[in-house]
C-alpha cells in the first residue's frame, strides 16, 4: 500500500493528515510543497493533480484524495484496528462525525483564513472572518461544555474520532491568528486532552506539553 | 478592587495553566499536579513571556521560552540554561492571593483573597464571556431569568453587589442558580453559572443553552445601542 | 535623534527579488509608512512613498528600500558571492512584536529545547556553555562566538544529533546573520540571515534568507525548514510583554546565556536605536 501526501508544514489542513497519520502509527511518503512564497500549489503539475488547486492532496492507491476529510476517513477506515477512530459500528456516533467533520471545514474558512492574513498577509475580509471565528469558538465551546456535563470528553462520545482530529487544529492554532483561547474553558480542556495523547505530533503554534516528559538528574 | 471571581475550579485541572484579567493586571493561574492553585503576574522575569503559556511539571510552573521553574511560593529555582546554578531568590514574578471556594476561584491583585460565601455543593455548568458591559450583563440575565419558567421561578435576587452575583430561584422556591459576574476588561464580562444539585442532567444542558440566548441578547442589545444613528 | 529618526537610515527588505511581475503593484508599511511597490522588468520595483520615490537595491535574493536619501550602506555578507552555496529566501512571515524581539529571538539558543524541541534542541542538553561576545569597533557590528549547543536535528541536511557551531553577527540593528556547522560539509559554515521589515514599533515582516551548502535538499524541503522554525518562535514573539524591547537594564533579569542579548541591547542603546524600544518605567 503506497501513501503520498503532497504537504506544506504550516498548513492546518495537511496537518490533520500528519497528526492522524502519527497517532495511526501509518507511514507514507511527504512532498515538500512551496506553498509560500512559491505558490507551487497553483503550478501546473499540482494543479494536473488537484484542479482545486488546494492542499494537501493524498495519493493513496488509486484514490487522489483532494479534501482533508476524506483522508482522515480513508487513513482511519484502512489503517485503525481499534475501530474507534471512524466508527462504523455505532450508527449514531459515526453521524455525529459527520456532523463535526462538516463543522471542521467551517473552521478552516473562518481562523484558518484569519491566520493566512495575520501571518503570510493573505488578502480577505478580515471583519467577516473574525466574526465567524467568534461564532465557530463559541459553537464548539457549547457543545464541548454540554458534552462534559454529560460526562463525555470528546466531540461525539467518550473516544476521539477522526472528528476530533479535524477540528483541532485550527482551534488550536487559533492564537495566530489573534484569538486566544482565554474565553473556551472547555475548549482548553479539549485542546489539552488530544495534545495528551500517545503519539501526538506537534506543528508550528502548538507546541509540545513538555509537563508529560521526566528528564533526568535536575528536574524537580 | 474586590475579590474577583475569576473562573471555575473545574475548568483548572491539575497540571492546567489559564489566564485572567483584572483592571490592566494580566494574570497567570495554575494548578500544580497536587492540587495547589497560584495566581501570578502573568510574565516571565527573564524574557517578559506570558507565563499562561507555560507548562506545569510537578510542582513548578515552568516557562514556554526558556523552561525557567518556579516553585509555588512563586521562586525560580531552575534555569535550564545553568542547569547548576542556584537562582537568586529574587527570580520571581509578583504573586497574588487566590482561594478556591465553593467552585470557584477567587483572585484578589492587592489584598487576601477573601471570597463570597456561597451554598455548598453548587454544581458547575460553564464560564461563559459577553461583549457587553456589566450593567447590560447583569439586566440581561436578570430580566431573561423572570421569564424562564421551566427553569426558574421567576424570582431573581441581588446575592452580593461587590462582586455582583444574582440568585435565581428554582421552580420549588430554593436558591437554584448563583451568576457570578467579572468584568476582564471594558466590554468583556465573564459570567461563572452554577446550578443547585437537585437540577438534573437535562436541566444543565437547558441552562448552557439558556446562557446562551441571553448572550445573544445582551450582545444584540450592545450592538442596536451601539449603531450609528443613521441605520436606526 | 529620534528613534525613528535613527531608523530611517537603515535599508529594509520589502519583498523577495523577482516577487513582482512588471507593472504589477504591492502596497506595505515601513516605520509606519505607506509605501508602494510596482515590479520592474530587472527582477526589481521601484518604490514610492507619498508619491516620493525612493532609493532601491536588490540584493541578498531580496528588493531592499530606505527612506533616507543618505543611508548608511547596506551591510556586507561576503558568503553570498561564494560560488556553490545555494541561496534560499523563505518569503515572508508577519509578528506582531517589535522588530527588535524578533532580532534578540534569534540571537537566543537557550529556547531552542523547549521552543524548537527535537529540532535544534532537547532537554537535557539545555546547559548553554560560556561563549564569547563582542563588539568589532570598525565594522560596528556585534559578534557572538565559540557557541556549542546539542542539536537533534541542525538542518534538513543533518542526519542525527550533532555538537553545533555558532556565530552570530548583528551587522544592522534590525538585521541578524548566523553562521552554523554545515553538517554534510564541516570545513564550510552555513549563513542563515534574519532580514527584519518594521512596519511599525509593533509590528514587523520578517524575511529569512539562507546561504547553504546543501545539493541533495529540495528548494521546498529547505524553505519549509527554516518557516518551521520560524513560526516556533512567532507564537513566543506575540506573547512577549511589553511587546517593544525593554533596552534599559532593571526591567527583564537576563542570565550569562544571554550575554549576546546584553550586548545587542547595549549596542542599541549607545547609537540611540529606539525604534522598537521599550521606554517606559
Amino acid at each position: 500500500m503506497s501513501i503520498t501526501l503532497y504537504n506544506y508544514v504550516l498548513s492546518g489542513n495537511c496537518y490533520k493528515v500528519r497528526l492522524l497519520a502519527k497517532l495511526l502509527d501509518i507511514t507514507y511518503e511527504s512532498v515538500a510543497i512551496d506553498f509560500h512564497p512559491g505558490q507551487e500549489h497553483k503550478s501546473a503539475p499540482l494543479l494536473k493533480l488537484n484542479p482545486a488547486g488546494t492542499l494537501p492532496i493524498l495519493v493513496a492507491d488509486e484514490n487522489i484524495f483532494t479534501e482533508t476529510q476524506a483522508m482522515l476517513v480513508w487513513l482511519a477506515q484502512n489503517h485503525d484496528t481499534s475501530g474507534t477512530w471512524w466508527p462504523v459500528n455505532n450508527s449514531d456516533q459515526i453521524a455525529n462525525v459527520v456532523q463535526w467533520l462538516g463543522f471542521s471545514s467551517r473552521l478552516s474558512a473562518t481562523i484558518g483564513e484569519l491566520r493566512l492574513n495575520s501571518m503570510l498577509n493573505k488578502a480577505i475580509d478580515v471583519d467577516a472572518a473574525k466574526q465567524g471565528s467568534q461564532q465557530s469558538l463559541r459553537e464548539l465551546e457549547s457543545h464541548l461544555c454540554e458534552q462534559r456535563l454529560k460526562g463525555l470528553q470528546w466531540l461525539t462520545g467518550n473516544n476521539p474520532t477522526v472528528a476530533d482530529i479535524a477540528c483541532f487544529p485550527y482551534t488550536a492554532l487559533s492564537p495566530d491568528a489573534g484569538i486566544e483561547h482565554d474565553e473556551y474553558p472547555s475548549i482548553r480542556s479539549w485542546l489539552h486532552e488530544l495534545r495528551s495523547l500517545d503519539n501526538f505530533l506537534t506543528m508550528p503554534g502548538i507546541h509540545e506539553l513538555h509537563e508529560l516528559k521526566s528528564i533526568d538528574g535536575k528536574t524537580p | 478592587m474586590s475579590t474577583e471571581p475569576i473562573g471555575l475550579a473545574r475548568d483548572l485541572a491539575p497540571k492546567g495553566v489559564m489566564r485572567a484579567q483584572i483592571g490592566h493586571t494580566d494574570i497567570a493561574i495554575w494548578r500544580s499536579t497536587n492540587g495547589v492553585v497560584s495566581a501570578w503576574e502573568n510574565r516571565c522575569p527573564h524574557r517578559g513571556m506570558r507565563l499562561s503559556h507555560g507548562f506545569v511539571r510537578g510542582e513548578s510552573l515552568a516557562c514556554a521560552y526558556h523552561g525557567w521553574h518556579y516553585d509555588c511560593s512563586g521562586k525560580c529555582h531552575y534555569i535550564p540554561a545553568h542547569p547548576e546554578l542556584e537562582p537568586p531568590s529574587t527570580i520571581r514574578p509578583s504573586i497574588y492571593s487566590v482561594v478556591e471556594q465553593a467552585g470557584i476561584l477567587w483572585v484578589n491583585t492587592i489584598a487576601d483573597a477573601d471570597p463570597v460565601t456561597l451554598p455548598k455543593d453548587l454544581l458547575s455548568i460553564r464560564s461563559i464571556t459577553l461583549a457587553c458591559d456589566l450593567p447590560t450583563a447583569i439586566d440581561s440575565f436578570s430580566s431573561a431569568a423572570q421569564t424562564e419558567v421551566s427553569l426558574f421561578n421567576g424570582s431573581v435576587s441581588v446575592f452580593s453587589q461587590q462582586p455582583s452575583i444574582l440568585s435565581l430561584s428554582s421552580p420549588d422556591g430554593a436558591d437554584g442558580i448563583f451568576i457570578l459576574f467579572q468584568q476582564p476588561y471594558p466590554h468583556r464580562v465573564v459570567a461563572h453559572v452554577l446550578a443547585n444539585n437537585l437540577y438534573q442532567a437535562n436541566d444543565l444542558i437547558a441552562l448552557s443553552r439558556w446562557c446562551e440566548s441571553v448572550r445573544r441578547a445582551a450582545e444584540q442589545n450592545t450592538q442596536s445601542s451601539n449603531a450609528p444613528a443613521s441605520s436606526l | 535623534m529620534s528613534g525613528y529618526e535613527h531608523a530611517l537610515k537603515y535599508w529594509y527588505p520589502i519583498a523577495m527579488a523577482n516577487e513582482l511581475a512588471e507593472g504589477q503593484t504591492k502596497h506595505t508599511q515601513l516605520l509606519g509608512n505607506d509605501i508602494v511597490l510596482c515590479g520592474n522588468n530587472r527582477g526589481s520595483a521601484d518604490v514610492r512613498t507619498a508619491g516620493k520615490p525612493l532609493l532601491v537595491q536588490s540584493d541578498y535574493g531580496h528588493v531592499w528600500t530606505t527612506l533616507s536619501d543618505d543611508p548608511h550602506p547596506l551591510f556586507s555578507i561576503p558568503e553570498a558571492s561564494e560560488h556553490g552555496r545555494r541561496f534560499v529566501p523563505c518569503g515572508v512571515v508577519r509578528v506582531s512584536c517589535s522588530p527588535l524581539r524578533a532580532v534578540e529571538n534569534f540571537l537566543d539558543i537557550a529556547h531552542f529545547p523547549f521552543v524548537h524541541t527535537g529540532i535544534l534542541g532537547s532537554e537535557p542538553h539545555t546547559e548553554v556553555y560560556k561563549y564569547d561576545v563582542n563588539i568589532d569597533e570598525t565594522a560596528d557590528e556585534v559578534f557572538a562566538t565559540n557557541i556549542k549547543f546539542f542539536q537533534p536535528q541542525a538542518s534538513k541536511s543533518a542526519e542525527g544529533g550533532i555538537e553545533t557551531e555558532y556565530i552570530y553577527r548583528v551587522p544592522a540593528p534590525m538585521a541578524a546573520v548566523l553562521y552554523k556547522t554545515c553538517p554534510p560539509k564541516p570545513e564550510y559554515l552555513d549563513v542563515i540571515a534574519l532580514f527584519v521589515q518594521p512596519l511599525d514599533e509593533e509590528t514587523c515582516d520578517v524575511w529569512p534568507w539562507m546561504a547553504l551548502y546543501d545539493d541533495t535538499s529540495s528548494m521546498a524541503d529547505l524553505i519549509q525548514f527554516q518557516q518551521l522554525i520560524f513560526v516556533q518562535d512567532r507564537s513566543i514573539l506575540e506573547n512577549q510583554m511589553p511587546r517593544r524591547l525593554p533596552i534599559d537594564p532593571g526591567h527583564e533579569i537576563p542570565t550569562k546565556a544571554d550575554l549576546t542579548s546584553i550586548a545587542y541591547r547595549r549596542w542599541l542603546k549607545k547609537r540611540g536605536a529606539y525604534y522598537g524600544a521599550f521606554e517606559g518605567i
